[in-house]
């Protein structure tokens, strides 16, 4: 068979069901082999939206996305999706055609260095320079995608080595990496538990890590057997189950007062599976100053990169949590944080008729049936998500964390409903954000994808926005969208319906119109142009001096 | 500011030396000096990379260790003065 032939076979051979892509010369022989084979792909309408349905896929289903352009500009249009995926630890893997090898170096139609690009946002990538290497070099970056920190691994395939003959047999079994026998670290596992049952304000401070590494089990059953509060990152919510009394929400720049002062005030911080990241110390020499702390992750370069850690261990956390598990001693500090968050609890008894998007979003959230997956794009809408909306699985909430990536949110979604089409999935978009990618309605179209979009429509960039307002003295440049256009018709144009709602009173109907409709369907919401995310530790700050909206 | 020697066996992979120099300079580490071959049976390569920077130098090698393409990474202080690496930048 075709090297072409073989990307495919290998594909249908790694169980791969769906893949995302875009055709183009120099990818065409592997799209001839695709072409009545059993992995089934769905045509994006650009290479970012494919790739972000592939992570989308990913993120809601656990398994490896896989995504598929051509060279020169399909490869370039894939590398917002790469780093994307490298900044939130996804695993992908994306096969790209490149030109025949005899042309080479020569600037051919559409060469480009994809090689040289993919460096900086891969956790590795791969060229194939001959034929009989390909079967090897895909099962290795399949492997690599999920292995350790998981990540996107990009595999560039010369046009002559997709038209070369090469022998494949189809094995029936897959390969299964034998289990390596981990030895936990005695005397580190030791010293947590010491520093555990000592101290007296202990607060986990949980990242993404945890459900990657597929101890959500393992975590809830730690904090039940040690008790103590806990927070989590963006890309961790839904980890902690909300019914947990001592989770106090996501820590950070928009985090919970009641997270970013328990672990300004704690004593022993157990960062599990996260990594200090600036959107959540901010100043980072003033965060959690009395802390001594344990931190733990699978990847040995976050070990000690931005804070010190007293306690350091590697590994796999399903079997380091409960080896780390003894009784705290710690009732005052319980009782302290459980304070703190009713002191400082969310408010939704906000004046007048026009829509708060805070109550819109828990609205929202409680009439989502039990595992739904909410994707969201960048911006205040994304914040008020993690806000106001509450996740029962990690999965269930996909949001670009590390890259910060606008666009994401729609493309996202088509791969979540893909990877889960019994689970309903809803992107939560704003008027900038929904903009970048909105090419995809066609793919939602094309699929007949039940998902549904909720458009929060403040007519400007608003996150941007509430910075000028707040640090540049209100100078608003190039942040106004008021000539956005008719998303309703817009919508209506991929055959999906919509409505648009701009008062308080209109939002239950109309969510209840929305999840009523079969297919697809476009909730626009106008809200007010002058709404801002509160709390708000300002840049350079430390997290204890959250800016809220009373003090403005 | 401190120097350290890398001695690293990498695969013998075309792109191996630009990966090895992006992620030393996206880390903030400054290279004074640098060696390559081929390992005698061509397998592999040996790079040799002076390093002078005022942070930690774990915070490279914990990286550079990630790096697929690397077999093996040896990380000494060496004794270059500071003056000495100067004049190897110059
Ligand atoms: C691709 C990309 N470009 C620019 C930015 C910078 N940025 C962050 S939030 C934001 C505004 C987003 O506006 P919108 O989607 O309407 O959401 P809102 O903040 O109004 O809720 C911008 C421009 C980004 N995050 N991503």
């Amino acid at each position: 068979m075709k090297g072409a032939e073989l990307v495919i076979k290998l594909l249908e051979q790694k169980g791969v069901e769906h893949i995302f892509g875009y055709p183009g010369g120099a990818i065409m022989p592997i799209y001839d082999a695709l072409y009545q084979s059993k992995v089934k792909h769905y045509l994006c309408r650009h290479e970012q939206g494919g790739a972000f349905s592939a992570i989308g896929y990913a993120r809601s289903s656990g398994k490896v996305g896989v995504c598929m352009a051509t060279s020169g500009p399909g490869a370039t249009n894939l590398i917002t999706s790469l780093a994307d995926a490298l900044l939130d630890s996804v695993p992908l893997v994306a096969i790209t055609g490149q030109v025949s090898q005899a042309v080479m170096g020569t600037d051919a139609f559409q060469e480009v260095d994809v090689l040289g690009l993919s460096l900086a946002v891969t956790k590795h990538s791969f060229m194939v320079t001959d034929v009989t290497e390909l079967e090897h070099t895909l099962n290795e970056a399949f492997t690599l995608a999920m292995s350790g920190r998981p990540g996107p691994v990009l595999v560039d395939i010369p046009k002559d080595v997709q038209l070369a003959e090469v022998q494949f047999k189809p094995r029936l079994v897959e390969d299964t990496a034998t289990a390596q026998q981990e030895f936990l670290p005695a005397a580190a596992l030791e010293q947590a538990r010491l520093l555990i049952q000592n101290a007296k304000r202990p607060i986990a401070y949980i990242g993404g890590g945890v459900h990657m590494a597929d101890a959500v089990a393992q975590l809830q059953d730690f904090l039940a057997n040690s008790p103590m509060p806990s927070v989590t990152t963006l890309k961790a919510m839904g980890t902690v189950p909300p019914s947990n009394a001592y989770y106090l929400g996501m820590l950070g720049m928009h985090g919970t007062q009641a997270a970013n002062h328990a672990v300004q005030q704690c004593d022993l911080l157990i960062c599990l599976g996260a990594r200090f990241d600036d959107r959540v110390t901010g100043k980072l020499a003033a965060f959690a100053p009395d802390a001594k702390v344990i931190h733990i992750d699978i990847d040995p370069a976050e070990l000690h990169k931005l804070r010190r850690a007293e306690c350091a261990m590697i590994g796999d956390l399903r079997e380091l949590l409960p080896a780390m598990s003894v009784p705290t001693h710690c009732e005052d500090w319980l009782k302290h944080c459980l304070v703190m968050k009713q002191q400082h609890g969310w408010r939704y008894d906000h004046p007048g008729e026009r829509i708060f998007a805070p109550l819109m979003l828990k609205q929202l959230s409680e009439r989502l049936p039990d595992n739904s997956v909410v994707c969201c794009d960048v911006g205040q809408h994304q914040m008020w998500v993690a806000q106001h909306m509450s996740f029962s699985h990690p999965r269930n909430h996909l949001s670009s964390g590390g890259l910060g990536t606008m666009g994401f949110g729609l493309p996202a979604a088509i791969g979540a409903q893909l990877a889960r089409p019994k689970d309903t999935v809803v992107t939560v978009s704003g008027d900038g954000s929904f903009m970048m990618n909105v090419q995809e309605l066609g793919t939602i179209k094309r699929f007949r994808l039940p998902v549904k979009i909720v458009i929060v429509d403040n007519q400007r960039l608003g996150m941007v926005k509430q910075w000028q307002e707040l640090f540049f003295n209100e100078r608003y440049s190039e942040t106004d969208l008021s000539d956005n256009p008719d998303f309703v018709s817009l919508a209506a144009a991929f055959a999906i319906p919509g409505h648009s709602i701009s008062r308080k009173d209109e939002v239950l109907p109309a969510l209840e119109a929305m999840f009523t409709w079969p297919g697809p369907y476009l909730l626009h919401v106008r809200i007010d142009e002058t709404d801002n995310v509160w709390p708000l530790v300002p840049p350079g700050a430390a997290n204890q001096d959250m800016l809220t909206e009373k003090a403005q | 500011m401190s120097n350290h020697v890398l001695t690293i066996q990498t695969k013998n992979q075309p792109v191996v030396l630009e990966r090895l120099l992006q992620v030393t300079r996206y880390r903030g580490f400054e290279v004074a000096g640098m060696e390559m071959k081929p390992m005698a049976d061509f397998s592999g390569l040996l790079v040799t990379l002076s390093i002078v920077s005022d942070k930690p130098i774990s915070l490279l090698t914990n990286q550079l260790n990630k790096l697929y393409d690397i077999e093996f990474l040896d990380c000494v202080e060496s004794e270059l003065t500071q003056a000495e690496a100067g004049s190897m930048r110059a």
